[in-house]
């Protein structure tokens, strides 16, 4: 017999033995199906995400690769290492070097150093603010301001005497109460504001110290940071984008804040507040529906006073009889109509919302700090000490594409220069000063664990003072005014790209022209480090992440694992299906073997039924995963809001797409695991002898 | 055999020298009595101003190190901080009037209102470490029991605040030497109970004030160590006093401010 009937044979006989056993191959290819369409739908989302996950995460702050200390204590993870505590990462004590060496590197687009810092920044109460803005128009002789914030002062003090008298009836610390009562009939009174002409600074020390305090409490705000070369960054992290205000000019320090932060964390409290609801009434959610909005909106109408107290008089009057329009039946003043306003529910929530907006949002400070501004960070140094900067915000930028996730909204932008300067360095000028108000003291040191005996051991406990006399002028060969003016100027000198270079920086991102060479490129870059002799490490940007790079290993890990098993499940039915198929058509191989067919043509023949079933069951299952994940493509699988889930997704939908890699990937390993279980049935079958075959028969 | 050694034990028990008898429990009068001295010999009647040195050690980070002077006006409660080294810290300074607490930053020119917690200069100290001691007037006292510290005896007390009063600690347990009377240990414990820190009084210097036409005592050394981060501790050492009068304008926001302009 010819080859070609030979295979004729075979492919007649194989596909009649399919259609014979039917259970068997619905069965076994229904598995197969299954396997495939896990295969292809599995990789296809995978590779979506890590390729949506690589974006995010290059474009945002890491580059295609890291460059940090190599004596690091810590490895870097620019999105946090999940461990409590800052790692420590190191110092790159001077980054012109290290940028010129990486900067020679063929496929390196540009080296830009960075360092990411932790600070706070204060948001006054209202009072305090009222209070501090009477100060400077005293101070400047400023009259009609003066006249305008005492007329605030008194509309607040108002207020604040319905609110006490309201806690009297309630409160049993009476003698607190009595005092607030009479601080603020002291305000009210006009003898009050005539002693602020005659004493201002005591005058506006009573406000401070007697009236502020009788309001609610300020807000430290928490600002992460992300110190950077920022004309290289806006140039470079292609999605960056400024969606307010403006980039900081070259040469200058400044602050660019996420569009993330200054929403959630610098807005009016009662903006932020309706702004959340609003937010969930989009998706869907109702406040009658929600505990949580159902809090919020309860607890909206508590915080007139956030409004109350920021308007000023003329303000207050135009709101006051604009709110009276809106809301008639509502009796008494201002505060009564701003506490109803805010009363919102189902049925009046989207009025109230744009009604916000149009008539209050105007008048108050509805940022804590917006384009223009400066605001002071408060960190503490790398020494220890705690350090103030006023810093200006030039703008607030966002990443296009991630503008709902709050991890990729997480740093704000600061010049190099500020971050050096809250990063405070210990200089050996510094450590000089340092060691030299220590030798003056003599303070020895002891431990804490035999502390009682080296403190207690003996000696007199009380010794006279011999100096009563004499006293100290503190003031003598120092020059406070002096070394403030030299820090103030210092803080105020633009700068040029060597002095951004020529200093410390903690870690550093490279871009790369071609982020597709990005193994070949780090082992160059690591290379050249070694060649200028410097002690840093480069890591790639999925292991510099931190847990969120590592996320997409463990995912797939995972899903590799859950193939392995469905696999192994597979192999063993189609094993032992093959093997009761087998069984059953040993008459039929016998006598197959009796006419003359050999060993060989009966392997072949029972893998070639597999194959086949393989092929077609995989075909099937293959194309149906691409058909899925097309149509995902088109309608994108939702983030669901989860703030990791938008910044894997690289926005709040992944569209992820599929290609003949992923099908040919499943049909593959479907085709090869379908084989190997069959290879020991087919094996059972060429070793049937015809006369088993023919007693059988018999 | 037995009965010859239980004998003998009896003996030599009657023989030995007898324990000094422990100190009976402290009446509540007598408790507060001790707090009032605690706090009346640390008072001066007019002005004081002290130069102090705060020294900050944590693990793994450069010791800390201020000069500072301390200026106290007990009589209107007033306190204010001035930072004069180094030279970075220069000009920054403390302002207490009543209950209210205001830092200041020369090189950012604001001021900002902070916590009775506030840690003074980033270091373990607080505002109540330089200020006038007030026990008696914010805690209640109970008694824990007499104990050694070195060589030194002490009553040890416990003080609860009391309702309302504006303390960093709500709970307080001290030391007080039998001998002097002044306060030898305090550790101060959290609304949780957790304790906090533990600070050592070794030193105590004393000066005639004109002012009070008595003796005021003040600690030249306190010792504290954080006990939730262990292993810090900051020393507040004061080398010199002055009990002269100061100006009268000086505890307010516009001569802190003048200082360093």
């Amino acid at each position: 017999m010819g080859g070609v009937a030979q295979l004729r044979l075979m492919v007649v006989l194989g596909l009649r033995s399919l259609w014979t056993h039917k259970v068997k191959t619905l069965t076994v290819g229904s598995l197969l199906f299954f396997g495939t369409f896990l295969v292809v739908v599995g990789t296809a989302l995978l590779d979506s995400i890590e390729s949506s996950m690589a974006r995010s995460i290059t474009a945002s702050l890491a580059g295609h690769i890291q460059l940090y200390d190599a004596d690091a204590k810590d490895p870097l993870a620019l999105f946090g290492s999940g461990f409590m505590g800052s790692d420590d990462i190191g110092e790159i004590p001077d980054f012109a070097p290290v940028k010129a060496a990486v900067s020679a590197v063929p496929n390196v687009a540009a080296v830009v150093p960075m360092g990411i810092g932790m600070a706070t920044i204060s948001t006054p109460v209202e009072l305090d603010q009222v209070f501090l803005s009477l100060r400077e128009a005293v101070r400047d002789k400023d009259q009609a301001r003066i006249d305008a914030l005492a007329k605030r002062t008194r509309a607040i003090a108002t207020d604040l005497v319905t609110e006490y008298a309201n806690r009297a009836k309630i409160s049993t610390d009476t003698e607190r109460i009595a005092k607030a009562q009479a601080d603020l009939a002291r305000v009210l009174s006009d003898a009050f504001w005539k002693e602020l002409e005659d004493s201002p600074e005591l005058s506006i020390q009573f406000l401070d110290s007697h009236i502020a305090p009788l309001a609610s409490d300020g807000r430290l705000v928490y600002l992460r940071y992300l110190g950077t070369d920022l004309d290289a960054f806006t140039r470079d992290f292609d999605r960056f984008q400024i969606v307010e205000g403006e980039e900081v000019p070259s040469g200058h320090r400044g602050m660019l804040l996420s569009k993330t932060f200054y929403e959630k964390q610098l807005k009016h409290a009662v903006a932020r507040s309706l702004d959340r609801i609003r937010d969930k009434r989009v998706q869907g959610t109702t406040i009658a529906g929600d505990a949580l909005l159902r809090t919020i909106a309860r607890e909206l109408p508590k915080q007139y006073q956030r409004i109350t107290y920021q308007l000023d008089p003329a303000d207050a009057g135009t709101l006051e009889g604009q709110l009276r329009e809106l809301l008639p039946q509502v009796e008494g003043g201002l505060p009564e109509l701003v506490q109803a306003f805010l009363a919102v529910d189902d049925a009046n929530f989207d009025a109230r919302y744009a009604a916000f907006y149009e008539l209050i949002a105007p008048h108050i400070k509805l940022y804590e700090a917006r384009p223009g501004d400066v605001i002071t960070l408060r960190a503490f140094t790398k020494g220890g000490y705690l350090k103030s900067v006023n810093v200006r915000v030039f703008g607030v930028f966002r990443f296009s594409g991630l503008e709902t996730s709050d991890m990729a909204g997480a740093q704000n932008l600061v010049d190099m220069m500020t971050f050096r300067e809250l990063y405070g360095q210990m200089t050996p000028d510094k450590r000089a000063e340092l060691a030299d108000i220590k030798a003056k003291v003599g303070i020895e040191d002891i431990d804490r664990a035999s502390a009682e005996d080296a403190l207690f051991g003996g000696g007199a406990l009380v010794e006279e003072h011999q100096d009563d006399e004499a006293g100290f002028d503190e003031f003598r060969g120092v020059d406070l005014a002096g070394q403030v003016e030299r820090l103030r100027e210092e803080a105020a000198a633009p700068f040029d790209q060597t002095a951004v270079d020529n200093g410390l920086a903690l870690n550093a991102a490279v871009l790369l022209k071609d982020p597709e060479r990005l193994d070949e490129s780090l082992a160059a870059i690591r290379e050249a480090l070694d060649a200028a002799h410097l002690r840093v490490q480069a890591t790639d940007w999925q292991s510099a992440s931190g847990m969120v790079g590592q996320f997409i290993t463990v995912v797939r890990l995972v899903l590799y694992i859950a193939i392995f098993i469905i696999f192994l499940v597979a192999l063993v039915i189609i094993n032992n299906s093959m093997i009761i198929a087998t069984m059953e058509r040993v008459a039929e191989i016998g006598t197959m073997r009796a006419i003359g067919a050999r060993r060989r043509f009966v392997l072949v023949m029972f893998l070639f039924e597999t194959g086949v079933l393989a092929l077609l069951s995989g075909g099937l299952g293959g194309a149906a995963g691409i058909a899925l994940i097309t149509a995902l493509g088109h309608s994108g699988i939702s983030a669901g809001g989860v703030d990791i889930m938008v910044f894997l997704f690289s926005g709040p939908f992944l569209y992820p797409s599929a290609g003949i890699d992923q099908l040919l990937l499943g049909v593959t390993a479907i085709i090869v695991a379908s084989l190997a279980s069959t290879l020991y049935p087919a094996l059972i079958a060429t070793r049937i002898q015809p006369v088993v075959a023919m007693q059988q028969k018999e | 055999m037995f009965r010859t050694l239980a004998a003998l034990a009896v003996v030599t028990a009657a023989l030995l020298p007898a324990p000094p008898p422990a100190r009976a429990e402290m009446t509540q009068d007598a408790m507060v009595r001790a707090l009032k001295t605690i706090d009346d010999r640390q008072s001066n009647s007019g002005d004081y101003k002290a130069l102090s040195f705060i020294e900050q050690k944590e693990k793994g980070k450069t010791d800390l190190l201020y000069e500072a002077v301390v200026y106290r006006r007990d009589e209107d409660d007033k306190l204010m901080i001035l930072f004069l080294k180094p030279k970075s810290e220069a000009g920054k300074g403390y302002l207490r009037i009543d209950k209210s607490l205001f830092m200041y930053d020369p090189t950012t020119g604001k001021w900002e209102r902070r916590t009775e917690r506030e840690r003074i200069g980033g270091t373990n100290s607080q505002r109540a470490d330089f200020d006038e001691s007030r026990l008696a007037e914010e805690y209640t006292p109970s008694w824990v029991e007499e104990s050694k510290l070195g060589t030194m005896t002490a009553d040890h007390l416990k003080l609860t605040a009391k309702p309302g009063a504006d303390v960093a600690f709500p709970v307080l347990e001290i030391w007080v030497d039998q001998a002097t009377g002044n306060m030898l240990k305090a550790q101060e414990y959290a609304l949780s109970g957790r304790l906090m820190r533990t600070a050592y009084y070794p030193k105590w210097s004393k000066m005639f004030s004109s002012s009070k036409g008595a003796d005021i005592y003040f600690p030249k050394e306190i010792r504290i160590f954080d006990e939730v981060e262990k292993g810090n501790q900051t020393t507040i050492v004061i080398q010199d006093v002055d009990l002269s009068s100061l100006q009268a304008n000086m505890f307010t926001k516009a001569w802190l401010e003048s200082k360093s302009r």
